[in-house]
């Protein structure tokens, strides 16, 4: 490997163009900003995707490959560390909004200040947000409105204030969801349409969203849902000032001698190490992978890693856990239609009650149990092949759902993302290992949120229910959050309120990491409009002289 | 290009077990299904691995990708060879030539001797460690899977329910076999979900799909 020329300096040098790296490309370049992008993964057009459940879900034509990109668990730091793809991501152009279905519920303004709302509680770390619901509501709208979002307004009883509604009504009502929304009205809870990154009807030029069976975990080939490769690249793109380069993998930001980040070091394709100079660095590599790049950037001044005075790189990690119960009905309920994420949810057991003996609570939401075909699950208790087996496929498949959680698991100082000592990926750089133990308030939690779903299987009808119980945390749901918290405290926190690194002035991250809780519902809605705010932020500091010189 | 890996005795073997797996009863199995010629298919090397989304061929491996699949399959080969072998070496100590020479009931015991003495081994992934697969305990996959950690029995029920239920240009669910058997009305072909015409829309509630049906061509 050999330096090779040196790439033009950019204004603006984002590392990852998945949701956050996308979104915030698109408001610098459309400020007039010249940002460079260094994306790990390839950068794929919509014609590459397919419906090929083979290939998608079992060959990692969309997953990260285990064996180049391979990552590491443990319970606790006394253990040792065994290899397991923990809470993977897609690493391309798009990132994980390239094979989602898109649930964007909005969090509340009690997620901003849990701490507040419910206390300490003991062994975990939680923290209120530096900002405020209000302060992040009108950038809610704007991606909202970027996205066509497809939703109702009003229709969630626990959503905070909304200054708009949604660019389109809700997409059509699946029969999955009829059940669902059923349950919940006999057990009188609100539900509501979840809010969908796809179009129910043509919006801003583009198509109607296809209602195919193959969308969740799938690629879209018929670029007609919403997501960051669709709708954030193309615009940024269009403004000329967006120089995005695919299959370049930075495996480390350098300082100069006054404590700013220099460049950022990058592999080719071809192995070729580049170094990219810019006056502002934005990580929106994902939390685990902003945090490994923070780590494996060491230097005098940062021994322990990147902005890392405070031993907060990479702890407090939170990342969901997705968990349900699972109904099957007389009637069909074809819940693979529309890929079985064209859904109805619940807040009703999203806010704080004290009442319940834990902190905090989840959306709830229904979904299909294949994605779409029964090759990759099975019910627990239930043999895995023989003539029962393939009675059970025959009997679930049109007649079962799953009513599903999205877990709030508590911050706690010891579960964390740091380098893994011995395994390296297919770039040679050491792995993230995942240290994660759940908080009792975890499985306390998660048994309530899965027992609600119970409840509405059974107050719709179904003859018989499942309870899946969430006993760890796997990161099944490629959420991940917390690795560099915001806050306006150095000593608690790696980053301030505009996610820029207290310890380094031209170093911002605006993906999951910021967060200083994972908060119960879907997070990438907020990634992307807390990096919009940001990318807003950065360039009225641009604008002003003084700020260029001192920031 | 070779679209085989297995010899003679290996196919009927792997084709016997298979046929226990996914049994034909009044709807067809995995003999039918042509899941056999699937795992073929997969094992044969890097040529049939990823359809091209438009299902016109397939897709060309190179260079890192390539390499790890490679890897994968080196590893699967393996535990195939050494899988038959361990069957047919549980038949001959009930008395029969081989495994594929047992009649099904026989069959199903080795089968089930092999998972629980799977099952007991602790430093191996089981039928209840999995991540993903059938192996996994999960209603629903979110995280996608890693084959190569699992032992011969569990790989191998994978790899069935993956050639009686995936799509039928990588050799298995012959004639969409799969997809009747289980009621999923799938796509005439790759091509129709990516040009879009697919659509389960009129899968939804009553009424739903008539009230967008401007929108969508396909219905």
């Amino acid at each position: 490997m050999a330096f090779e020329t040196k790439p033009r300096r950019a204004d603006v040098c984002i590392i990852g163009a998945g949701a956050s790296g996308a979104a915030a490309a698109k408001v610098l370049c459309e400020a007039g900003v010249k940002v460079v992008a260094l994306e790990k993964g390839p950068w794929r057009r919509r014609e590459s995707f397919g419906g090929d459940e083979l290939a998608n879900i079992n060959r990692y034509n969309l997953w990260p490959d285990p064996l180049l990109n391979p990552r590491t668990w443990r319970e606790t730091e006394d253990d040792a560390a065994r290899e397991e793809m923990f809470c993977p991501v897609p690493q391309m152009v798009g990132g994980g909004t390239v094979h989602w279905q898109g649930w964007l519920p909005r969090f509340t303004a009690d997620d901003f200040r849990m701490r507040t709302v419910a206390g300490d509680l003991p062994g975990a770390s939680l923290a209120d947000w530096p900002i405020t619901y209000d302060e992040l509501e009108p950038y809610y709208l704007k991606v909202e409105w970027a996205f066509g979002v497809s939703g109702e307004a009003g229709a969630n009883a626990f959503e905070s204030h909304r200054s708009g509604g949604y660019p389109c009504p809700p997409m059509p009502v699946s029969r999955y969801a009829q059940k669902f929304r059923q349950g919940c009205d006999a057990l009188g809870w609100n539900s509501f349409p979840t809010p969908q990154a796809a179009l129910s009807r043509p919006f801003n030029g583009r198509r109607a969203t296809v209602v195919s069976a193959f969308a969740q975990q799938h690629g879209d080939p018929t670029g007609t849902r919403s997501s960051a490769l669709n709708v954030f690249v193309p615009d940024a793109v269009a403004t000329g000032n967006y120089d995005l380069r695919p299959n370049s993998t930075v495996g480390e930001l350098v300082l100069d001698g006054d404590g700013r980040i220099r460049a950022a070091v990058y592999q080719d394709e071809d192995g070729g190490v580049f170094e990219q100079e810019a006056d502002v660095f934005i990580l929106a590599c994902g939390a685990m992978e902003t945090a490994r790049l923070m780590l494996l950037s060491r230097s005098g001044r940062f021994p322990n890693g990147l902005a890392n005075d405070s031993d907060l790189v990479g702890r407090n990690v939170t990342f969901h856990e997705y968990s349900a119960a699972v109904g099957l009905y007389d009637d069909p309920v074809y819940a693979w239609a529309g890929g079985g994420y064209v859904s109805a949810s619940t807040f009703q057991h999203y806010g704080h009650d004290a009442a319940r003996g834990f902190v905090s609570g989840g959306h709830i939401a229904v979904a299909g149990v294949g994605i779409p075909l029964p090759i990759n699950w099975r019910l627990p208790g239930t043999p895995a092949w023989g003539a029962e087996a393939k009675r059970i496929d025959r009997e679930h498949y049109s007649h079962s759902l799953a009513v599903a959680m999205v877990l709030h698991d508590m911050p706690q100082h010891s579960n964390r993302i740091d380098l893994d000592d011995s395994l390296v990926d297919a770039w040679g750089l050491p792995v993230a290992r995942t240290t994660l133990k759940p908080h009792a308030n975890d499985l306390a939690q998660g048994r309530y949120l899965i027992d609600r779903g119970a409840d509405i299987l059974e107050a719709s009808g179904a003859r018989s229910v499942t309870k899946v119980y969430a006993d760890r945390v796997t990161g099944n749901c490629s959420h991940q959050h917390g690795t560099a918290r915001m806050g306006d405290d150095p000593d608690t926190s790696v980053l301030d309120r505009w996610c820029r690194a207290h310890a380094v002035p031209n170093l911002y991250a605006v993906d999951g990491s910021p967060f200083p809780t994972g908060t119960g519902a879907n997070p990438t809605l907020t990634i992307m409009a807390n990096a919009w705010r940001v990318a807003e932020h950065i360039v009225a500091r641009r604008g002003a002289p003084s700020a260029r010189t001192s920031s | 290009m070779p679209d085989t890996f297995f010899d003679p005795h290996q196919r009927s073997t792997i084709e016997a077990a298979m046929a226990r797996i996914i049994p034909t009863d009044d709807t067809p199995g995995a003999r039918e299904a042509g899941c056999i010629d699937f795992l073929e298919r997969t094992l044969s090397g890097l040529d049939y691995l990823f359809a091209k989304p438009d299902g016109s061929g397939f897709e060309v491996l190179e260079g890192r990708s390539a390499r790890a699949w490679q890897t994968r399959l080196d590893i699967m080969r393996t535990k195939y060879a050494d899988g038959i072998r361990d069957l047919d070496a549980r038949a001959e100590g009930l008395g029969a030539r081989d495994f594929a020479s047992l009649d099904p009931e026989r069959q199903d015991e080795v089968l089930r001797a092999v998972e629980r003495d799977a099952a007991a081994a602790p430093t191996t992934a089981t039928v209840s460690t999995g991540l993903a697969g059938p192996v996994s305990a999960e209603p629903a996959l979110q995280q996608t899977s890693t084959e190569t950690d699992l032992d011969f029995l569990p790989l191998l029920v994978t790899h069935t329910r993956q050639g009686f239920y995936a799509d039928p240009i990588y050799g298995g669910n012959r004639g969409r076999v799969g997809w009747d058997v289980i009621g999923f009305p799938g796509p005439a072909s790759l091509k129709a979900v990516h040009d879009g015409t697919y659509t389960t829309l009129r899968y939804f509630a009553e009424g739903e799909a008539e009230k967008v049906k401007e929108f969508h061509d396909g219905l």
